[in-house]
């Protein structure tokens, strides 16, 4: 499985969908050799009737050996909706290696739909932002929804600079349905800012995951010999030498990335951090562990 | 080690390439591109320090690529001395007295010095110095303190180097030693030391001549006295015809200028003059009359100033005052002219310096000739016994006698004190007369520096009348046309004879009507009466006649010698039986002869070692067989040694091909790194 999962033979796959099919493929097929995982319209659980849920869940075998009333609960047996928010800003076209962080967050994204309305049957959406929204697909299961997707995810080049601030307020009125919401992004921004844009989608209800998308340059940097850096979303030129980049920026990068985990957790979002040479499963084990939660 | 093509040398300009590329296009590098400087700080204090430190290795390498192509390219080569070990070195120091000029002759000795410090252990060397002649001091050995020694012990002289007699010395050892030869020459190398036939300096093909100049090739300024003329013996102070001394004042590579010259008689000054002199110019002084005491006077003409070489500036002699020496001159009772011819001869001749008592033979019994500065037999071939006995005794003891032979001798076997017969006599009457042909310039009595064509007036002389003897063991100072001897001398014990086969009564011949007679008396005279010898100047490097015969036994008279520094030269044994004094240094010799009289010389260098004007660039290339002009001047003597190139290119090239290997291998993992990086 982790050959299909390796971002460095995804790399060199030219189109989205099939990216996605591989890995979501691959993916699955690893998640039945294991017994801890498993998802269709299987029985789940049974919970005892509160007043209020619906008659029809009712386990009315169960009630007449037991007298007891019991929901019984299954697997997938209600959609979701997944949204996902792809910073396409132009940061995200660094990369010391392929794929850059861009494709990577496609590749993420592409996997996460195909997941999502063929494996799932959830609605799935995109919002393709920079310092603004550039494009928007709303969440359906339309027949060439995955299609429509996968275009979109085509388009985003990435461009500009990142701002979460702008676009929040077009986030805010695009959902309108709860669902999970994955925002993949570097996140060169201020945690407080970041957060402080997504947590008014998790006060929403929504489940908001952050994929933080980095490349292992980007938190383990190797300078052997001072360079001239140019910030590839404002052009800005500095010269840094070896012994700032080898301690004190791995010191501050660690500590954004702890900052952004803490100050997430501490919104209720959840938070991981992705590397563009790590396999694409633990992004797919993390939506389906929310999709399972929120069910 | 060298390059036998220099001029690829200039490729070391390719140097700076590595240098660009390391140095300043690294600062000049392709900006990297990162996702956001949120978390970097700029800092470009030490980034060239690092740039440099890092890719040092690599720099370094290339550097080393460049350098040894271009070395390549330059076709360096080894230096290895030429059959060093076959050669002999001959290690020739000049310590002539031009060498005394600066520090010329320690510049010399420590290129000297140098050279042999250089030189193969198992190379052969010898060392020879040049001064008033070539001494060869060591015999060829591979002993270096033995040779060091050697030329430690060389001090400047005041001798004059002649490359002549170098070039003969080095042949006489190419004779003995016929393998090759290097002959380094430590020398200020003067013009005048150079045979005016250039052939005679020419050197053997198997010696190989290096010069190792010390001055620089033109002249300093010196001035110096020549050309002094002064009387060896003075009786009368006041008489301005001889009591005078005349000097030329000479400048070499000299501007015009005003000197003052000063007369020093027993180190006091009695007479100062100024004279103006034009550049490069001489001039000639004179002073007179000259005040001098009885006996030995230390004179001196001396020039005021310091120039290049200051021993040079004076001009020493000796003047003796006496009274008027009295001559002995026994004529025969029938020779009444001779002694007027004679006497005016002398007369004119020294002006007063000797007085003649003529006296006939038949009366000589008596008379004691020690008591006189010479004696003349005058046609006396027939003298008292106990006379003849007396002057046999005379004259073994050192004295001198004048023999002339007239129409009296030809009824004598014998001659008094002449050791042979009467062989014959040679009249020319019926023939005319008789010249004189071969003439011996060089003997003191009939000395001249240029006789010039008439055979130095001697080609006037009719001789119509000569006595014939046999010169076995005599010195034939000339001789009529026909060969027989006119002027003979031979040495018996410690004195002289001189016999002169011919009359002084102007029968026999005109000699005594001709002017040349006058200066043959002269110096017949003073070459008799020792006075030649006994005071005066003489160049240094000249010899002094000690006695006249080798002494035969322990009971010989010793000479006494004492040299300018107040040293005896001479040991207890030589003595007894040295029988001529080299004149090695400069200044006044205090001599006393075998035959008991004292004498004073005043020694100077050789006036041509005055001008230091060096060989011609032209001169020096012909004789060192070189086609390049060595530059004058001092410099690495260990350059000079002849040496055979080995070639060095092609393991510079190895080398070269080596790093270059090493280089890539390096910069490969460098460039990766760079990859990596970006």
């Amino acid at each position: 499985m982790q050959r299909f999962l390796d971002p460095a033979v995804l790399a060199s796959i030219s189109s989205l969908d099939l990216v996605a099919k591989t890995v979501v493929d691959g993916f699955v097929s690893g998640l039945h050799r294991s017994p801890d995982f498993g998802f269709s319209q299987e029985f789940a659980e049974y919970r005892p009737y509160v007043q209020g849920d619906d008659l029809r869940h009712v386990d009315w075998n169960l009630y007449a050996r037991t007298e007891r009333c019991y929901l019984k609960r299954y697997e997938g047996d209600t959609n979701s909706q997944l949204t996902i928010l792809l910073d396409a800003s132009n940061s995200m076209q660094y990369g010391s290696r392929r794929p850059t962080k861009a494709d990577y967050a496609r590749y993420i994204a592409a996997s996460l739909f195909y997941l999502a309305i063929r494996n799932q049957r959830d609605a799935a959406g995109v919002i393709v932002f920079d310092d603004e929204v550039r494009d928007y697909v709303q969440p359906s299961t339309r027949q060439g929804q995955l299609s429509c997707l996968f275009a979109t995810l085509d388009r985003a080049e990435p461009r500009s600079r990142t701002d979460f601030s702008k676009p929040l307020r077009h986030f805010q009125s695009l959902l309108h349905r709860r669902g999970i919401i994955i925002v993949i992004s570097d996140f060169y921004e201020e945690p407080e800012s970041i957060v402080r844009a997504l947590e008014s989608l998790r006060y929403k209800g929504n489940d908001v995951v952050l994929f933080h998308v980095l490349d292992p340059e980007e938190v383990q940097p190797k300078l052997r010999a001072p360079a001239i850096l140019v910030d590839l979303e404002s052009d800005q030129k500095i010269e840094v030498i070896p012994e700032y980049v080898n301690s004190t920026y791995r010191e501050k990068i660690q500590d954004h990335i702890a900052t952004i985990r803490s100050k997430a957790q501490s919104a209720g979002l959840e938070y991981e951090l992705v590397r563009t040479d790590q396999p694409l499963d633990a992004v797919l084990r993390e939506y389906l562990t929310l999709r399972r939660a929120g069910a | 080690m060298g390059f036998l093509a220099p001029w690829f040398l200039a490729g070391i300009v390719m140097l700076g390439v590595p240098i660009f590329v390391h140095l300043l296009r690294k600062h000049v590098s392709t900006p990297r591109p990162v996702s956001s400087l949120m978390f970097f700080e700029r800092g470009t204090q030490s980034s060239t320090k690092h740039r440099r430190l890092r890719y040092m290795f690599l720099f370094a390498l290339r550097l080393l690529i460049v350098l040894l192509v271009v070395l390549a390219f330059a076709n360096p080569f080894l230096r290895r001395r030429a059959a060093a070990d076959q050669s002999l070195l001959l290690i020739v120091l000049d310590n002539s007295f031009s060498m005394r000029s600066g520090t010329h002759f320690a510049d010399a000795k420590t290129q000297a010095i140098q050279l042999l410090a250089s030189k193969p252990r198992s190379q052969r060397a010898q060392v020879i110095a040049l001064g008033g002649q070539s001494q060869i001091l060591t015999e060829p050995t591979q002993d270096i303190n033995q040779l060091k020694t050697a030329i430690d012990n060389i001090h400047a002289g005041d001798g004059h180097a002649s490359f002549a007699d170098l070039t003969r010395s080095i042949r006489t050892l190419a004779e003995s030693n016929p393998g090759p030869m290097e002959l380094h020459l430590f020398s200020d190398a003067q013009r005048t030391a150079m045979p005016d036939n250039f052939s005679e300096a020419v050197l053997p093909s198997a010696v190989e001549l290096t010069l190792h100049s010390v001055t620089k090739d033109s002249a300093a300024p010196n001035w110096t006295v020549e050309g002094l003329t002064a009387p060896t013996d003075l009786t009368d102070p006041n008489d301005p015809a001889v009591s005078r001394v005349k000097a030329i004042l000479t400048g070499f590579a000299t501007p015009k200028t005003e000197k003052t010259v000063s007369l020093i008689v027993n180190g006091n000054v009695v007479s100062n003059k100024k004279l103006k002199v034009a550049s490069n110019g001489r001039m000639p002084v004179e002073f007179s009359p000259i005040s001098v005491e009885y006996g030995f006077n230390r004179c001196e003409i001396r020039v005021d100033g310091d120039d290049a070489l200051p021993a040079d500036n004076a001009a020493r002699f000796v003047i003796r005052r006496t009274d008027p020496q009295r001559v002995l001159f026994v004529h025969s009772a029938t020779d009444q002219r001779s002694v007027t011819y004679f006497a005016a001869a002398l007369n004119a001749a020294s002006r007063g310096a000797y007085i003649l008592q003529p006296i006939n033979a038949e009366q000589a019994t008596d008379i004691d000739p020690t008591k006189f500065a010479f004696t003349v037999l005058a046609d006396a071939t027939k003298l008292p016994s106990i006379f003849q006995h007396t002057l046999e005794q005379y004259v073994s003891r050192g004295g001198n006698v004048l023999i002339t032979l007239g129409l009296n001798a030809e009824r004598q076997v014998k001659i008094p004190l002449w050791n042979g017969s009467i062989q014959g006599v040679q009249s020319f009457a019926a023939s005319g007369a008789a010249s004189v042909g071969q003439v011996d310039f060089t003997f003191p009595v009939l000395e001249q520096q240029q006789p010039g064509r008439e055979n130095g007036g001697w080609s006037g002389t009719r001789i119509w009348y000569a006595i014939s003897v046999d010169p076995a063991g005599a010195r034939v100072a000339a001789s009529l046309y026909n060969g027989t001897p006119l002027v003979l001398e031979r040495r018996v014990g410690e004195g002289h004879v001189l016999l002169f086969t011919s009359g002084f009564d102007g029968v026999t011949n005109d000699l005594p009507l001709q002017p040349v007679f006058v200066a043959f008396v002269d110096k017949a005279a003073k070459y008799l009466s020792g006075s030649g010898e006994l005071s005066g100047a003489k160049i240094v490097d000249s010899f002094v006649q000690l006695r006249s015969s080798p002494a035969t036994s322990d009971k010989a008279a010793t000479v006494e010698v004492i040299d300018p520094e107040g040293t005896r030269p001479l040991s207890l044994n030589e003595a007894r039986t040295a029988q001529t004094l080299r004149l090695a240094r400069a200044g006044f010799y205090q001599i006393r002869f075998a035959n008991g009289r004292d004498a004073m010389v005043g020694v100077n260098p050789d006036r041509r070692e005055s001008d230091l004007t060096p060989i011609t660039p032209e001169m020096r290339s012909l004789w060192t067989g070189s086609n390049t002009d060595q530059a004058f001047g001092p410099k690495d003597v260990t350059a000079e040694i002849k040496y055979q190139p080995l070639s060095l290119w092609w393991y510079f090239m190895l080398l070269a091909l080596a790093v270059a290997v090493t280089e890539a291998f390096f910069s490969t993992r460098y460039l990766k790194t760079d990859r990596e990086e970006i």
